[in-house]
């Protein structure tokens, strides 16, 4: 489909015919503002190929002919283009690196110059974006930005998480809010980055506090491409790839496994299992595949001077790792600007529609391979899945028994490829997304903008069980015949849903956004003065919508009949659920007033007033100030500094800010009651008669929002003609009423836990981000971008009594964090391993677990009070990285480009849950059955096959990698026709290498990012995938 | 002219969107999660919570470890294997602070009294219409407080007092004195148990507190006091001795004619009984029917037999073995010799909400206590009837016996007996100095010093560092 439009764009194009000229030789020099020849600058005919390269004194000669547009570019200079006229010579002076200081940023209710801006800020702009081919924009900036920690996950369809200068609330959304053209929405994974022109990461609070009661958590700006000045731009762009597993791991074979097993066996009195069993199965080869991707994108732009447009269209589809899963997504943007009245009043219309289609497979998959025995076969000899069952009595993995033999299980788990196999899922989405706003110069200095923007979101799932199938499939030696007989109903008429043939579930789900703002921005410069204002307001409604769902049985199996009319049996009762939720309204009133004097001095001061109908916990509490202040010097553009010859800028800055988190939990006050056997109810009487009675739950103490106050300072530089530039910076920020979720104390009266505001977070670091480029002759051109941040992260001021929640449970009843006060949040908290249990003797002898036996792990009694339990656990740092990294690379040599990006973390520490939360007769890694214990003297550091359950710093390691998460080598190809404009193929491979001394899939263990849960455990991550895309560009 | 003819529209376009505006949030009609209050229950409803308490779990796990395994009437039972959690370690005397027995039942008790603190709050400041008196909602409360602190204080020693402070330990003659006032009150509140309406079968009586009070006079050893208040309960001709010893467990002996206070189960539809207090004791293995924990021990056994007790005996200790009341064969093969019988349910022997009521105070303890303290008080002639009008019950002969030490020792052994597997044993050991004898005889190391109290548990002391431990933990 898409050629054949590429064929008849080309044909209509083909038709424009070029008549030929004259050629004469003209000749120049280029210079610099202070008339320095720039040697090595390109002068290149546009749409030719033809150019030329200044000598040492900055002089060109090129063959032309008159009406050629010719355009100069030198690096760190604005190119610059000029037309051939009958001159025979020309002398062109570049602008002095404007394009990087006269950027502008998108601050939030409007722009700022680059140079102008006083707080930590990074912009990324949609070459960045592209280079890295993601289905979030935000995956391909991941190792980019300092201070930005995006910690991404390859699940198709996955949104990654973003952590702004850490991890600053325990119990309250952590999210940032993204802001698109303007509008608040709560992610973007409707967004094809394709459409993205830049995105800003407003970091610190002077910036971020215009956004007020949801800023804590940093907020990033979107800014969607529009159309530019010139002709009808057609753009074509598609890649397709291949993704496989990065790290895998290797797992025991039949042979080990069973020695493995029969050891752990021997140590506790169990079967043994027979030396030569049947199967040796590779779980991980049965349930992998290479999954792949195929994004296609069109776009069209361009203006006139009463209209710009932009136009497009994009269609990613992936096929996953796991059998069946995919995700595809489509999307259409439509961004255009009506330009009134001589351009004073200007009419701006965005639409995106986004709609994805998605067929998900369980990730519980990924840790059941782990975990399944190489002895059990995908499939039994009959057709159906393999299961866990062992004949104890001969050892052989099999589900039959001669009389008198016992048929037990191997372990619990079921089969990886059968859970993949049944989880029959279908999701679709459709998410429309819309603004209009309207920009009025009422004079020269103040523009009016008002916009309007909505979202709405649907999303349905349609899931179908396989009951009967899974049924059967799950014990092999159960038949139709007795399942059939369970289908009748007892004598309350009723039949176990246990027993239906299969289920079926549909769950609808609605929500809508909207917002309206309207703001006045007053611009003035007189003499060395610049100030600018701007006030305004705004409203917002969220986080409303409601969801329905519905579940049928013994509906028609067949994919195309299934519908709740059409039921093979009518023995089941439907189910219906369905909720509303409560939308929140937010009103909102913001200043800001910036001046400078002479872009020497600045200051910038933030005010905002929030309110939120959530907290409607007393009379006051609705609304809140959220103030910012920000000062700069621009030290360079001091007289003093002045043809200094090495600085070309520098530039300090300040601020502090207040920033809040309204995403907190409620307290609900609640009642215990209820009828029944419970322990609010008693009987009394001589007939014992059940007395219903009520309890008091806890009570709902009244919260409001987080507060965040930041301090920042740094500066920007660049130097050597802005070859070397870079920005350092500090910040520290305090979250000031952190919401703990609290464990009444044992001998209060409360028993459930409750909300309060008890403690501080705080957060502090450095930010190092270094940038060099240069050229070396005409043909290349390099660019090193390095960037470094640090955190450290702590609990401090806990109210009396109140840490000590714990999380990171790992589902075995063991639980690994532990809140305290001066520790990271949620820090690991465990026993210390230390050596292992060599002998009875050597248990007897010394302080254990009541269950050591030889080849467990010996844990340390760090209070030497001759017992081992809590007391003795001991903190272990964090899953939270002190440090993160990036180094990016490109280079351009004539036609080819190269560029390189990596990034890595360091100073974390993750659970390797998957080799530790073991019941028995699980698989292990080859690694771990090489290196076990396996009699006294074989090994004092790791375990036995026989071992405990307990958590421990065993399994605890070091978290640090270093990732190549790309490496692109593109070639621009030669002029092929006039109207080609541009075109490019190149080769990406995404993930090539990672660098990790952790054992299992993956150390980027975020899981949802909830401090509390299993992030920086694994136990059923999707793993890293490594893929490999070729793709092309073109331009017309 | 066009232009500013626009320009006034949109501008009033913009003032109209935004007019009233801090009624945008300040209007919303939402969901409060404060809705939910106290308003629509009766405070007698929060009191049956508090009765409701004692029907937890730990009443017929956690509970058995800390008074009954511990001692040397019972040992842990179940499968040699089987560490039941912390049983295991309770009954060789080796627990720590993070036993989970210890600290299920110092949370089960304090929040026991947090209910009983807010019934009485609610019932004090409720000012609807009630069938039942405000005054006795409020006595019932604060006799069940009191049992609760009273469990609290002889087990751990100086407790803080809920109502007063969460960290500071207050000392134990406080304690004492809080639980003494609270019985006080509850005496004058209370209805006597012939005057409750037939329904209120169960609830706390002026009775059950005055028994109360007698044996927390007894534990600080204030003789005369014990002695009247045990007194008052014996003149109030409330309740006698149920002539069939072994009766009293059974399902017709349910609120006899000795029962001062017990907490009541149901086993049948509607149920509500101790979750699986006699499932965690019932026989274990081959044709058992329960947990098989707190099996009574040989010591216990030989203690029956050297007073030539067969009554309590038979009516205390399941043999393996044996032939039951109900005709139920106990098969020979269960994993244990000895099971409690007083915790025996002939209608729900395994189940999880079964019938069988815990006897909490009986009338015989009370006649001991009067015994005891008139003993103490050098009345040692007159603390022979009430002693001997228990022993004549179960056909043992009278004591005759004038010294006063050896009166004092047949009361102890009566106690023992009288109340075994009553969950009673280990604390009478304690306050009457026989603790380390009666270990050592059983073969267990009792740390005086240390063992008198139970430690405070580890998870408070993690969350309120400053309160202190007892000692030797």
């Amino acid at each position: 489909m898409k050629l054949k439009i590429t064929f008849l764009l080309f044909l209509s194009l083909v038709t424009f015919a070029v008549t030929a000229q004259e050629t004469k030789t003209v000749t120049g020099t280029i210079l610099d503002t202070r008339d320095v020849p720039l040697p090595g600058a390109e002068v290149k005919v546009v749409d030719k190929d033809n150019y030329a390269v200044t000598d040492f004194d900055g002089n060109f000669s090129l063959d032309v002919v008159v009406g050629d547009q010719i355009r100069v570019t030198y690096l760190g200079f604005e190119a610059q283009t000029f037309s051939i006229t009958n001159d025979a010579t020309y002398s062109i002076v570049l602008q002095d690196a404007s394009s990087e200081l006269e950027e502008v940023i998108v601050v939030g209710y409007g722009n700022q110059k680059k140079a102008d801006i006083t707080g930590a800020i990074v912009s990324v702009d949609s070459e960045e974006i592209t280079k890295q081919p993601a289905t979030s924009a935000l995956t391909s900036v991941q190792g980019k930005v300092a201070g930005v920690n995006i910690i991404a996950n390859d699940a198709p369809g996955s949104t990654p998480t973003v952590l702004m200068r850490g991890l600053g609330t325990a119990e309250g959304g952590r999210s940032p809010l993204y802001i698109v053209d303007g509008q608040p929405l709560s992610d973007i994974t409707s967004i094809n980055p394709n459409d993205i022109e830049s995105i800003d990461f407003l970091k610190g609070a002077s910036y971020a506090n215009i956004y007020g009661i949801r800023a804590a958590n940093g907020v990033i700006l979107i800014t969607t491409k529009r159309g530019k000045q010139g002709k009808a731009v057609f753009s074509f762009e598609s890649y397709y790839g291949a993704k496989t597993i990065l790290n895998p791991v290797k797992m025991a074979n039949a042979a080990q496994y069973t020695q493995y097993f029969n050891e752990e066996s021997a140590a506790n009195g169990g079967f043994l299992l027979q030396e030569n069993q049947r199967y040796d199965t590779d779980w991980y080869d049965e349930l992998l595949q290479t999954g792949t991707i195929n994004n296609n994108s069109f776009s069209v732009s361009g203006a006139d001077e009463n209209i710009d447009y932009f136009l497009s269209y994009n269609l990613y589809q992936e096929k996953g790792i796991l059998e069946g899963q995919q995700y595809n997504r489509g999307t259409i943007r439509s961004n255009n600007t009506y330009h009134l009245f001589n351009d004073r009043l200007r009419f701006v219309q965005n639409l995106n529609v986004a709609y994805t289609n998605e067929t998900p497979k369980p990730f519980g998959a990924f840790s059941t391979a782990y975990r399944q025995s190489p002895l059990v076969p995908v499939r039994y000899d009959n057709g159906l899945f393999g299961q866990s069952f062992v004949n104890q009595t001969t050892g052989v993995v099999d589900f039959n028994t001669q009389p008198g033999e016992t048929l037990g299980r191997l372990n619990s788990h079921g089969n990886p490829v059968s859970q993949v196999y049944y989880q029959d899922q279908q999701i679709n989405t459709t998410s429309l997304q819309g603004q209009i706003a309207a920009e009025l110069d009422i004079t020269d200095d103040l523009m009016l903008t008002t916009r309007f923007g909505a979202t709405k979101y649907y999303a349905t799932s349609k899931s179908f069980t396989d009951i009967r199938s899974q049924w059967l499939n799950a014990d092999p030696n159960r038949t139709e015949a007795f399942f059939d007989a369970q289908r009748v109903p007892n004598e309350d008429g009723v039949v176990s849903t246990e027993y239906a043939n299969n289920s079926y579930t549909i769950r609808r789900t609605e929500s809508y956004r909207w917002n309206i703002e309207s703001f006045l921005t007053y611009d003035k410069s007189f003499d060395k003065h610049n100030l600018s204002a701007t006030v305004g307001i705004s409203r917002e409604n969220y986080q409303g919508g409601e969801f329905t769902s519905s579940q049928a049985y013994d509906v028609e199996a067949d994919p195309n009949l299934r519908n709740f009319n059409l039921r093979t049996s009518q023995l089941f009762n439907d189910n219906v659920d369905g909720d509303t939720y409560q939308s929140t309204n937010l009103q909102s009133y913001f200043g800001r007033v910036e001046y400078n004097y002479d872009q020497r001095y600045y200051v910038r001061a933030v005010l905002r007033r929030d309110g939120t109908s959530d907290f409607a916990t007393g009379d006051n509490n609705f609304f809140g100030y959220f103030p910012a202040v920000s000062l700069g010097w621009t030290m360079t553009n001091e007289a003093f500094m002045e043809d200094n010859g090495v600085l070309d800028n520098l530039k300090f800055f300040a601020g502090w800010g207040k920033l809040g988190n309204q995403a907190i939990p409620f307290n609900v006050q609640s009642i215990n009651a209820g009828s029944g056997s419970r322990n609010t109810n008693y009987v009394f009487g001589p007939t014992q008669s059940l007395i219903v009675g009520a309890a008091l739950g806890t009570p709902a103490i009244p919260l409001s929002w987080e507060v965040t106050e930041e301090f920042e300072a740094g500066f920007d530089f660049a130097l050597f003609n802005r070859k070397l530039s870079g920005t350092i910076d500090y910040y520290n920020r305090l979250n000031t009423n952190a919401i703990l979720n609290v464990r009444p104390l044992l001998n209060s009266e409360f028993s459930s836990n409750f909300f309060d505001e008890a403690a501080e977070i705080s957060n502090s670091g450095f930010e190092f981000l270094l940038n060099w480029r240069d050229q070396i002759g005409s043909d290349f051109n390099y660019n090193i971008g390095v960037n470094l941040s640090t955190n450290k992260n702590r609990v401090q001021n806990v109210r009396p009594a109140y840490d000590g929640a714990i999380g990171g449970s790992l589902g075995n009843g063991r639980i690994t964090k532990r809140l305290a006060e001066g520790q990271p949040i949620f820090a690991w908290w465990m026993y210390e391993a230390d050596g292992v249990w060599q002998t009875q003797e050597e248990i007897d002898n010394n302080t254990s677990l009541g269950s050591a036996a030889p080849g467990h792990l010996r844990y340390v009694d760090q209070n030497d009070d001759g017992v081992i339990d809590d007391r003795d656990k001991k903190y272990f740092g964090s899953y939270i990285p002190t440090y993160n990294y990036g180094i990016n690379l490109g280079a351009n040599y004539k036609n080819f480009d190269l560029s390189v990006s990596g990034f890595g973390v360091g100073g974390n520490k993750v659970y390797n849950g998957l080799y530790s939360t073991r019941l028995g007769g699980e698989n292990i890694s080859e690694e771990i059955f090489n290196k076990r214990w396996t009699g006294p003297g074989s090994t004092n550091v790791n375990p036995g096959a026989d071992r405990d359950v307990e958590a421990s710093s065993y399994y605890l390691e070091d978290g640090s990698y270093f990732r190549i998460n790309n490496i692109t080598v593109g070639y621009t190809l030669p002029e092929i026709s006039s109207f080609v404009s541009s075109a490019r193929v190149y080769v990406t491979l995404q993930n090539p290498f990672m660098f990790t001394d952790y054992s299992g899939f993956t150390p980027e263990l975020n899981q949802n990012g909830d401090p509390t849960n299993t992030t920086g455990i694994e136990l059923s991550a999707y793993p890293n995938t490594r893929s490999f895309i070729v793709g092309a560009n073109f331009k017309l | 002219m066009k232009f500013i003819y626009k320009t006034l529209l949109l501008s009033l376009f913009t003032g109209l969107v935004f007019s009233s505006c801090d009624d945008f949030v300040e209007d919303v009609d939402i969901v409060d999660p404060t809705a939910e209050d106290g308003e629509d229950y009766l405070p007698v409803e929060f009191l049956t919570s508090v009765y409701g308490m004692h029907t937890d779990f730990s009443y017929a796990f956690s509970y058995l470890g800390i008074t009954d395994m511990i001692s040397d009437n019972s040992d842990k039972g179940s499968s040699p294997t089987d560490s039941g959690a912390d049983k295991r370690v309770l009954d060789e005397l080796t627990f720590t602070s993070s036993s989970g027995s210890v600290t299920a039942m110092w949370t089960q008790w304090y929040k026991t009294v947090g209910r009983a603190s807010q019934a009485i709050d609610i019932a004090q400041n409720y000012e609807g219409q009630t069938q039942v008196p405000g005054s006795r909602v409020i006595g019932e409360a604060k006799f069940l407080r009191a049992l609760n602190y009273f469990w609290l204080v002889r087990s751990f020693g100086a407790i803080p007092i809920q109502e007063v402070d969460l960290v500071e330990r207050a000392p134990v003659e406080e304690v004492y004195a809080y639980i003494e006032q609270d019985l006080v009150d509850a005496i004058d509140a209370l209805p006597i148990k012939s005057d409750y309406a037939t329904e209120d079968l169960g609830r706390a009586t002026k009775g059950a507190a005055q028994g109360l009070l007698a044996k927390v006079y007894l534990y600080q050893e204030r003789w005369q006091d014990a002695a009247d208040m045990a007194n008052n309960v014996i003149t109030s001709n409330q309740y006698s001795l149920d002539p069939d010893y072994a009766n009293i467990w059974r399902e017709t002996g349910e609120n006899g004619p000795g029962s001062l206070f017990e907490i009541q189960a149901r086993g049948e539809i509607p149920q509500h009984g101790v979750q699986q207090y006699s499932q965690t004791q019932g026989a274990r293995g081959t044709g058992g029917w329960g947990w098989g924990f707190n099996s009574p021990s040989q010591n216990l056994e030989d203690a029956f037999n050297a007073a030539g007790d067969d009554i309590r005996r038979d009516a205390t200790i399941i043999f393996a073995g044996e032939t039951l009341f109900d005709g139920r064969e106990v098969n020979a093969g269960v994993e244990n010799p000895r099971y409690n019988e007083k915790a025996y349910s002939s209608s729900n022997a395994g189940q999880g909400d079964g019938d069988k009521n815990i006897r909490v105070l009986r009338y015989a303890e009370v006649l001991l206590i009067r015994a005891e303290a008139l003993n103490e008080l050098g009345q040692t002639s007159a603390a022979l009837a009430p002693l001997n009008q228990v022993r004549t019950r179960v056909s043992l002969p009278a004591v005759t016996s004038t010294d006063q030490a050896t009166v004092r020792q047949a009361i102890w052994t009566e106690r023992r007996l009288e109340l075994a597997m009553e969950h009673d044993r280990w604390f009478d050991l304690i306050r009457t100095g026989q603790a380390q004898a009666a270990m050592a005889a059983d073969g267990k190391t009792f740390v005086t010093g240390k063992h008198e109290l139970f430690p405070i548990p580890n998870n408070q002391l993690v969350q309120t560092p400053e309160m202190a431990q007892n000692p030797g933990y």
